[in-house]
């Protein structure tokens, strides 16, 4: 498979992933380019991982962890307020309105907890895939998740 | 039930997502200069050790050169028969931790237009000097301004200074390298060490490893050791330039020494060595192009100066120019005349054998 081949078919659920990571296109463009620019440059290692599409993920899902680290929230900070120009879809109804309330909810978790709730519950894997991607123990895995929904819970008896 | 809801928050965020089409372009032209800087860096240990110390390729560098530093500066444009002036920094700690920096050792390689010998002038660390943007600071803040947080850029670090430096010299910086610890150390093993001749004892703060009176080869480690003292020096910082030309000195003496010049395998080992230590300003200039030419010096013996500074007033901490004779030396440089400068003041030269 060639670089060209692998962002043909993986850029937009690349893409997809990170907005669900971030809850903002702006800073998910960011996370991706920054990992792509990184995959393209180191391909021949990439192409020789067992799923380079999971190999990527996991890339990419340490640099969104890593934030503080990374070089891409610089970038991100500097932009300052995120564009009005792609609106949060919105419904009429208040049930609609307290279901988005979850999607604020979840941009106080930690970055890991959110990740992995994602890889559970918007890409649908296995724990044992989440705790490869993550790099820890399956276990590890469970009792953030349980965790993470715990604090959302919490957040409803308040709300 | 809340499982649920966090599935369908996901799905109905999805439309979120942004066209992948200029995102495409915009990683594809990020990793093309990604990919040349990496190519940069490659060249960084061939310019340090050619450029820096010996002064290479003067008339096939300029052409390639914008104008800069004179004409930024509002100074005449001068030295353009031929004189060279290469920017070297030295800085600590990059990519370990903290992570960002300041340039402790700026070293301006002079070479006159008669090729008659490097000039190393030291530019003192705690000078008062103005930076763009941040008023009146000390010269070795410079680096750490320009580089930024939370992940520093030697080059963003550096372009910053050789600004700094063109302003407060008026002399045009034709070259520069910005050096770490890490390829301090890798260069200086790539050459097998290098003789460092000290005038008096050094005791290390940090190692309480002792250097003694006189030439010695140090290695990669101890070289670094040596380079970062300044609290036990009677000068403090100015004695540690001092000792950052006697490096330079004798790694000169060391890279004429072992013929790396004209060796195929011992420039490639060196041109390698450094890595991601140093980051080189060569504008593009192609490394068969840097080592096609050879040194035209006439001796590699330089002349160790340090920019003449004043005593401390108000904050303490901050040397100002000196009144009379900074000038006078400034003035030296830019109309490349520092041999005649040397004659007069023999007494600034700082004995770097």
């Amino acid at each position: 498979m060639t670089y060209e081949e692998f962002a043909d078919a993986r850029l937009a659920p690349l893409l997809r992933y990170a907005v669900m990571l971030t809850g903002e296109p702006h800073q998910a463009q960011d996370l991706v380019q920054e990992t792509m620019v990184r995959v393209q440059l180191n391909w021949r290692r990439v192409a020789r991982a067992d799923s380079p599409e999971r190999y990527v993920r996991r890339m990419l899902t340490n640099q969104y962890v890593d934030w503080r680290r990374g070089s891409w929230v610089r970038r991100v900070l500097l932009r300052g307020e995120p564009d009005a120009s792609v609106p949060v879809p919105t419904d009429h109804a208040q049930s609609a309105v307290d279901r988005d309330q979850v999607w604020s909810w979840l941009s106080r978790l930690p970055r890991r907890q959110r990740a992995a709730l994602v890889l559970r519950y918007y890409e649908d894997l296995p724990d044992v895939e989440i705790a490869d991607i993550l790099g820890c123990a399956v276990g590890t895995v469970r009792s953030s998740i349980s965790r993470a929904l715990a604090t959302l819970r919490a957040e409803y008896v308040e709300a | 039930m809340i499982e649920d809801d966090l599935r369908a928050a996901f799905a109905r965020h999805e439309t979120l997502t942004p066209s992948t089409g200029p995102l495409r372009v915009a990683i594809d032209r990020l990793a093309a200069v990604r990919r040349r800087r990496r190519q940069r860096f490659q060249a960084a240990g061939v310019t340090l050790a050619l450029l820096g110390a010996l002064g290479v390729g003067v008339p096939q560098l300029r052409p390639d050169r914008p104008a800069e530093g004179p004409a930024s500066s509002g100074q005449p444009a001068v030295g353009r028969s031929g004189a060279l002036n290469v920017l070297l920094l030295g800085v600590d700690g990059f990519g370990e931790q903290p992570p960002y920096r300041l340039a402790d050792s700026v070293l301006l390689v002079h070479v006159p237009a008669d090729r008659s010998r490097p000039y190393l002038i030291s530019l003192p660390r705690d000078l008062e000097v103005s930076i763009p943007g941040r008023g009146s600071e000390k010269l070795n803040s410079a680096f750490y301004s320009g580089a930024g947080e939370p992940r520093p850029d030697l080059d963003a670090g550096y372009d910053l200074t050789r600004r700094v430096v063109a302003d407060l010299t008026g002399v045009r910086v034709d070259a520069g390298a910005v050096l770490t610890f890490a390829g301090l150390r890798r260069i200086t093993d790539a050459v097998d060490g290098v003789e460092v001749c000290l005038p008096k004892e050094v005791r290390s703060w940090h190692t309480r490893r002792t250097f003694p009176a006189g030439c010695q080869r140090l290695d990669g480690a101890a070289s670094v050791d040596l380079l970062r003292q300044r609290r036990y020096l009677p000068d403090g910082a100015l004695d540690r330039d001092r000792n950052a030309q006697r490096y330079v000195a004798g790694l000169v003496r060391r890279v004429v020494a072992q013929d790396v010049l004209t060796n195929p395998v011992r420039l490639t080992a060196l041109l390698a060595a450094p890595g991601k230590g140093l980051a080189v300003d060569d504008d593009g200039l192609s490394l068969t192009r840097l080592v096609a030419v050879l040194p035209e010096l006439e001796s590699v013996d330089p002349v160790g100066l340090s920019l003449p500074v004043g005593t401390p007033v108000g904050n303490a901490s901050r040397l100002p120019l000196d009144p009379k004779q900074g000038p006078e030396f400034l003035a030296a440089l830019r109309e490349d005349r520092l041999a005649q400068w040397v004659a007069q003041h023999p007494e600034q030269v700082n004995p770097v054998r």
